[in-house]
């Protein structure tokens, strides 16, 4: 058993530093072969990791998701924090923030630039208005948490309505759901597509071998000594699209990070742009490997057909 | 070594190669087997070889009856069966000594002993001085000992030619018989196909004639027809 695992070892050693021979000497079929892989490896990586981005903003959930409470004309402000601590022992929101009507006004004037214009309102038409944030969690949790919310202020009178941008965080929710579908069809139409470039250029490889693959099967190779080259060629046409892809993913998130990172700084907002992180980049190589390995095995099974008992083998 | 029961061969499309052919070859004897081209000679060895299946009869080689083995086994056969060929069958792109050390790579062999093996073999064929030449800077003479080198490295029980002479001229050829000699006298059961009838009378061993797929002569050791 030992002397055969030894041979096994030594056939496949025989196969692995075949095939990287071969692989160099084709030198530049083998880096026109891997930069495709590379590419079509990169496109859905990169949507992966502009998703991720995006998620791991987080967009600043306290901030967008406040519900926005106006109160009816002729409310004091004791109604106002009458309101705003019943809200607390309830509910236990993350924040509530109040609004005065002067301090409205003193925000419109600023931001609107009609300063002198509002001089002449003889009294301030701005009602009190409050601004709750409910506790962060998934967007589902924050879709209950504001239906909540909603519900009790609008069975107080002292309130004229409530308003939540509700349809922005469900479409966020949604679309950032269509990117996650869009990655997952990307990955499966890209590895198809691997595995494919993998396959043709492993066939064209055995075409050119076609006499050495006839000779070894006549001087008694079975079909497990045929294929390890090619399986081990397919392997490494794999392992170094995915490493390609890895490096062409880190130059981007180089090149990108600076531009983005400033950016975003005018919209306050402080922001790294992440990479594959370690994990990933494993998982990428090997799907990459496994994908390449698979190619392989596609185009030397084909082949093999040939080489059955009463095949065309041994008749030139 | 070789029995053959009534074994005969129809390939698809209706061509009969072998009809109902019977006969027995012995351990370590060395036998002709000749016809004019298209009698059925090189499916007689592609049936030994287990590259095809009879369609009828026993082939049985080495004590194995390969009617009933399954394909798998096919490279096993193979590789207890040396094989020359015509046309030498050589790997352009690897030197005489990989050449030769092929059938042991299958078999996986250490390096150093198949280093070894391929240096005695290619020693037997007188080519020693060439472990480390191309084939194709070789003379047709020199590939297909090289050939041979490559057929008896892993100390096969059998060896198969086929034409190994048909390139050659008459005193290559007489020696390349006599390398036949050698090995079968080491006690290898050597079987050869060949229309070279005037060496093979010379050499009186054992003739087998094919004509029209049936076997129709089988000319006994000593004697000369």
């Amino acid at each position: 058993m030992r002397r055969r695992n030894r041979a096994w070892i030594r056939r496949h050693s025989y196969s692995f530093f075949s095939s990287l021979g071969v692989l160099y000497k084709h030198k530049v079929g083998t880096i026109m072969t891997v930069m495709v892989l590379g590419i079509a490896m990169f496109l859905p990586l990169g949507l992966y990791i502009t998703l991720s981005n995006l998620d791991g903003m987080n967009l600043r959930q306290d901030e967008w998701s406040a519900v926005t409470v106006f109160f009816k004309p002729g409310t004091t402000e004791d109604d106002v924090r009458r309101v705003s601590r019943e809200l607390e022992t309830h509910l236990s929101p993350e924040a509530i923030v109040i609004i005065s009507p002067d301090e409205g006004m003193a925000d419109f004037r600023d931001a609107s630039g009609f300063g002198e214009s509002l001089d002449m309102l003889e009294e301030n038409p701005l009602p009190w208005v409050m601004q709750v944030s409910p506790q962060r969690g998934t967007t589902e949790q924050l879709e209950e948490r504001v239906a909540e919310l909603t519900g009790f202020l609008q069975s107080l009178d002292s309130i004229e309505v409530t308003q939540f941008d509700y349809k922005w965080l469900q479409r966020l929710g949604r679309m950032m759901e269509l990117g996650q579908a869009t990655v997952s069809v990307l990955i499966l139409l890209f590895g198809i597509a691997v595995v494919v470039v993998v396959a043709n250029t492993i066939r064209l490889d055995v075409a050119s071998h076609a006499e050495e693959i006839e000779i070894l099967a006549l001087v008694g190779a079975g079909n497990a000594f045929v294929r390890q080259p090619f399986l081990y060629s397919g392997l490494w046409y794999g392992l170094m699209g995915g490493l390609l892809a890895v490096i062409l993913l880190g130059l981007t998130v180089l090149y990108l990070g600076r531009p983005l990172g400033l950016l975003l700084e005018t919209y306050g907002s402080v922001f790294s742009l992440q990479g594959l992180g370690g994990q990933n980049t494993l998982w990428v190589l090997l799907g990459g490997g496994f994908l390449g390995w698979l190619g392989a095995w596609i185009s030397v099974q084909r082949y093999l057909q040939r080489l059955k008992v009463g095949g065309r083998l041994g008749r030139s | 070594m070789i029995t053959f029961e009534r074994v005969s061969k129809t390939y698809p499309g209706g061509s009969r190669a072998l009809a109902d052919v019977s006969f027995q070859i012995d351990r370590g004897s060395m036998v002709f087997l000749t016809g004019h081209s298209g009698a059925g000679k090189s499916t007689m060895l592609r049936l030994i070889m287990m590259l095809e299946r009879a369609s009828r009869g026993q082939v049985i080689v080495n004590d194995r009856n390969l009617s009933n083995s399954p394909d798998k086994l096919a490279p096993l056969v193979r590789r207890s069966t040396g094989m020359i060929f015509q046309d030498h069958k050589l790997l352009k792109d690897k030197t005489v000594a990989d050449n030769v050390a092929l059938p042991l790579m299958i078999a996986g062999l250490k390096y150093s002993d198949i280093r070894k093996r391929v240096r005695a073999a290619l020693d037997k064929v007188g080519l020693l001085d060439k472990e480390i030449a191309w084939p194709l800077t070789l003379s047709g003479g020199e590939q297909q000992r090289v050939g041979i080198a490559r057929a008896i490295v892993s100390r096969p029980p059998l060896l198969l030619a086929d034409e190994p002479t048909g390139n050659l001229d008459p005193n290559l050829s007489r020696e390349l018989f006599g390398l036949f000699e050698q090995i079968s006298e080491q006690g290898a059961t050597v079987l050869i196909a060949s229309h070279d009838l005037d060496l093979i009378r010379q050499t009186r061993k054992r003739v087998l004639v094919l004509s029209n797929g049936r076997l129709a002569d089988d000319i006994p050791e000593g004697e000369s027809s």
